[in-house]
């Protein structure tokens, strides 16, 4: 380790490395900007959908489970901070760290019942058609 | 390079630009990106050129993209509609600069062979062309050819300045397009001939002074034996309709009844429900224009024909219904088979018959916003009658939007996302228009729009001699080449009795089951690949190259050999083709192998096909889907073996069938099809009769050429035939052959003319087709491009 705030000399070879990377990314990206010629125009400024003029905003229709998917994973993904927090001081923490992390848990699988029975993890195709008849007769 | 060194005498800045000039050049001419568009037969050779036996990869240009934003070079391959023109533009406009544009094969540049209402006479008309490829269509080789004229082209462009934004320059297509009669001739005879009058119009067929035509006397038409069952047919339909209807009589090919209006729907439903034997299929429905018929007079205005087929016993029926007015109104089947949905639009599109309870009575094949019903008598043919298109109407002409096109409006409460796949798609498979609604990932519901590729091939059919017309058979379903014509002659040589020598029948044969082959082998590679397996393709066309050699060898062509003539084929077998065959026999066995080894067990390929896509037998039927996608629902029917034609009897083959109805049912039905195939070809070689290739009856056939120089008789047939046309008695006929995607019919109509009254192509694509949404609606996008790939349709013969 270096002292006295000082740049480490094994470092310089990397940061040189990295500027030119960066370096060569930023030139490149600024050339294409630069050059070649641009013709702008109604048609090709239009989102390219088969060649024929789209139909409806293509933002406009997220489909819910995509969103509920991604609600249920950052839940339970908050709740592994807190399990591997306890994790690393489970020893000094005893016993009623242990109750009460646990008690955290038997919460949450009871949320996940929940959302389970609720059909919140029912997310793909409903394998129904237009009348309500099951798609696949075979 | 040499233009380039002389301006470089023009100054320092001008030297360093020639220099920047030849670097960017360089690098252009080496990296080109073509796009992944094709509109007809030309791209399947396009196609070909990316395979290994031809590699383009070696000239510089290795992948087709699949958008225009990632593409520079417009490789416009095959015939440009007027509904598909204003993509055409729209797709050019979305590329980036700068931009090339290689127009392939005779329909981009000037029509070719379709000068007809539906086609633009050259894509020139609407785009600046760099390239013209000629051809109809042309080889591979043509295609590379063109990639290295193409990159000598752009060793002359000047881009430094246009690249730096100076003034000046050139790079990538330039100019503005050409104007019909303006900056291009519009005389589809070339230039030069704008004083003689055109031969014939859609009205009348061509007529010539003095010509004697119509004093050759031509034997009547061969009669068709009623059966016993026939026989019963009818006592049963007239002791339940008494005076209703009317059988028909003589005929040429089956039963046929002329029905009154009013009962129509009811003589339907009971032939469909009640009748002994039950007729549960609708073939074909169609309808005639009666105005210009020669020959007595008819009192109806248009005739509505129905063909109906009944399985067991192979039996067909023809129903016709006079219609008097001129804007005549008929009862729809639609409530009594699904599929007549299509049939009665294409008839109302092509003759403005309306169809009172249709659900959905629009345009089918025209563009929505196109005057006029195309098939009526007088309504001009070609192209080059009606006024120029032109980029304007490129731009104006819009296709419909994708709203309008969805079978159900949409209540549900969430907002639905409608999402148009085609009609420049790499996984529709030509030009096919899907829409669809989704929620998520999953179709809700599916619209389709059809008519980019209409061609309009049965109206050509009224102004070709019957020979003249075989070279547009091979063009309807583009895969199939000579299994096409078989079709067209077999209705031919039904109705005018001839007989084709045993020889001719296995020649005719064995390239039938090659092209099945060659057809089956394009559908394995673009199946596997639709659901993510591009290694078949490599192998499958390399075996596609070595049967084309065959054919190559006994016709000369590839793609479209339009080598059947009638009463036989066009020449001898040439020497070698056994030994070519032979081998043939011997390799590919082994390479099936293969590609079964690479697929049929590949868990990925069973998860994407399995239970997806299904369809029952009883759907099946009521949609009229025919060839190896019914027999995938458990139907062994197949009309080489139900109505056996051209000596199809003498061959022990087996039909394959699978019970399950999925893409993968598909899928080995088709399989097990090239190994039965194989074994057709076999015996045609091993059993190869000795004598003519041509029918003896010179009144309809070219004759042999020894005849011809050596017998003033023969000599005459040839000059009448090859100009004029055979004359064929008046009649009708339908006539149906198992094409490798199913069941393609021709109803020939003859006033006793050397050209036909009207030629109706009866595709198993427009049907198999119609039965997409059934398939489609509760899957995802993804079981979407595997039912399409599992499906095997091909656009030309849909929209023909």
């Amino acid at each position: 380790m270096a002292q006295d705030g000082q740049f480490p000399s094994w470092l310089l070879p990397l940061a040189l490395y990295g500027a030119m990377v960066l370096g060569l990314m930023a030139v490149l990206l600024a050339l294409c900007q630069a050059l070649g010629e641009k013709k702008p125009s109604s048609e090709k400024l239009r989102p390219y959908e088969c060649g024929i003029v789209p139909t409806g905003s293509a933002r406009s229709a997220y489909p819910l489970p995509f969103y509920l998917v991604a609600v249920l994973f950052l839940i339970f993904d908050v709740e592994a901070i807190y399990v591997l927090s306890w994790a690393v001081v489970a020893r000094r923490l005893g016993k009623p760290g242990w109750v009460v992390m646990f008690l955290f848990l038997g919460i949450l699988l009871l949320g996940l019942g929940y959302v389970w029975r609720k059909g919140g993890l029912d997310w793909g195709v409903s394998g129904r058609n237009r009348l309500g008849e099951p798609q696949r007769p075979c | 390079m040499g233009g380039i060194r002389k301006e470089s005498a023009w100054g320092a800045p001008e030297t360093l630009l020639s220099s920047l000039d030849t670097i960017i050049n360089w690098a252009r001419q080496r990296s080109l990106w073509p796009m992944f568009f094709g509109l007809s037969c030309c791209f399947v050779e396009e196609a070909a050129a990316f395979t290994s036996r031809y590699d383009i990869a070696r000239f510089g240009a290795e992948v087709l993209r699949g958008s225009p934003r990632q593409a520079d070079l417009l490789i416009v391959s095959g015939t440009v509609f007027k509904k598909v023109a204003p993509v055409v533009l729209r797709l050019y406009e979305q590329m980036g600069e700068p931009k090339w544009v290689v127009s392939m094969g005779s329909c981009s540049n000037s029509g070719g062979m379709y000068d007809v209402y539906s086609v633009v006479q050259g894509v020139d008309q609407i785009l600046p062309v760099d390239l013209y490829i000629p051809g109809c269509p042309p080889r591979p080789e043509a295609v590379l050819h063109a990639l290295v004229e193409l990159q000598e082209k752009i060793l002359e462009e000047r881009p430094t300045r246009r690249v730096l934004g100076l003034k000046g320059g050139t790079q990538g297509s330039q100019g503005d397009p050409l104007l019909e009669g303006r900056t291009k001739a519009r005389d589809p005879r070339g230039p030069g001939y704008q004083g003689t009058q055109l031969r014939g119009d859609s009205a009348t067929p061509p007529h010539f002074r003095g010509n004697r035509s119509f004093l050759v006397w031509t034997p009547s038409a061969p009669c068709f034996e009623m059966s016993e069952t026939d026989q019963g047919l009818a006592g049963q339909l007239q002791e339940r309709f008494p005076g209703m209807l009317f059988l028909e009589m003589p005929t040429v090919d089956m039963c046929c009844f002329r029905v009154r209006k009013e009962v129509i729907l009811d003589v339907l439903r009971f032939l469909k429900q009640d009748a002994i034997p039950r007729f549960r299929r609708l073939d074909d429905l169609t309808v005639l224009d009666e105005s210009t018929r020669q020959g007595g007079a008819s009192r109806e205005r248009f005739t509505l024909v129905y063909h109906l087929l009944c399985f067991d016993p192979p039996r067909r029926l023809r129903l016709k219904v006079g219609l008097r007015e001129d804007d005549p109104l008929a009862p729809s089947a639609t409530s009594i088979w699904p599929s007549a949905n299509w049939y009665e639009r294409e008839a109302y599109d092509m003759f403005g018959v309306r169809f009172q309870g249709h659900p959905n009575l629009s345009r089918l094949l025209m563009p929505h916003d196109w005057k006029g019903h195309p098939l009526r008598k007088d309504y001009p043919g070609r192209a080059t009658e009606m006024s120029p298109y032109t980029r304007e109407d490129a731009r104006e002409n819009q296709p419909l939007g994708a709203t309008a096109l969805l079978p159900e409006a949409w209540e549900g409460e969430e907002e639905s996302l409608i999402l148009n796949l085609g009609p420049h798609h790499l996984g529709t498979h030509g030009l096919m228009r899907f829409v669809l609604r989704l929620r998520g990932e999953e179709i809700v519901d599916l619209g389709m729009d059809i008519g980019y590729h209409h061609r309009g091939v049965e109206k050509i059919g009224e102004r070709q001699t019957w020979h003249q017309f075989i070279p547009y058979t091979d063009r309807v379903d583009y895969l199939s080449g000579a299994a096409n014509n078989l079709s067209y002659l077999h209705a031919v040589e039904t109705l005018g009795g001839i007989e084709v020598p045993p020889r001719a029948q296995f020649i005719r044969v064995m390239l039938a089951e090659l092209f099945r082959i060659s057809s089956h082998l394009v559908w394995f590679a673009t199946f596997a690949h639709d659901v993510g397996a591009m290694t078949p393709n490599f192998y499958t066309f390399r075996e596609r190259e070595k049967l084309l050699d065959i054919v190559e060898l006994i016709t000369g062509g590839r793609l479209h050999p339009s080598w059947f003539r009638i009463g036989g084929v066009a020449q001898d077998l040439p020497q070698g083709w056994k030994e070519a065959v032979d081998s043939f026999l011997r390799e590919f066995p082994k390479r099936l192998a293969e590609y079964e080894a690479l697929i049929t067990k590949n868990p990925i390929f069973r998860g994407r096909t399995r239970g997806v896509g299904c369809l029952s037998l009883q759907d099946a039927v009521d949609w009229g889907l025919s060839g190896p996608n019914l027999r995938a629902c458990g139907l062994a029917w197949d009309l080489r073996k139900t109505f056996p034609y051209s000596g199809y009897e003498k061959f022990d083959f087996e039909v394959p069938t699978a019970p399950d109805g999925d893409c993968y049912a598909r899928y080995l039905v088709r399989v097990e099809e090239m190994r039965q195939s194989l074994r057709i070809i076999e015996q045609a070689a091993r059993e190869m009769p000795p004598g003519r290739w041509i029918s003896q009856d010179y009144r309809y056939c070219v004759p042999e050429r020894k005849d011809s120089l050596q017998h003033i008789e023969s000599l005459i047939h040839h000059f009448i035939n090859v100009t004029q046309g055979p004359r064929l008695p008046p009649g009708e006929a339908y006539v149906a052959t198992e094409c490798p995607r199913g069941e393609q019919g021709y109803y020939l109509v003859s006033h006793g003319l050397g050209y036909p009254y009207r030629v109706r192509i009866r595709a198993p694509g427009f049907a198999n087709m119609q039965v997409m949404p059934l398939l489609a609606r509760g899957a995802t996008i993804a079981d979407l491009l595997a039912i399409i790939g599992s499906i095997d349709y091909i656009m030309p013969d849909i929209d023909r």
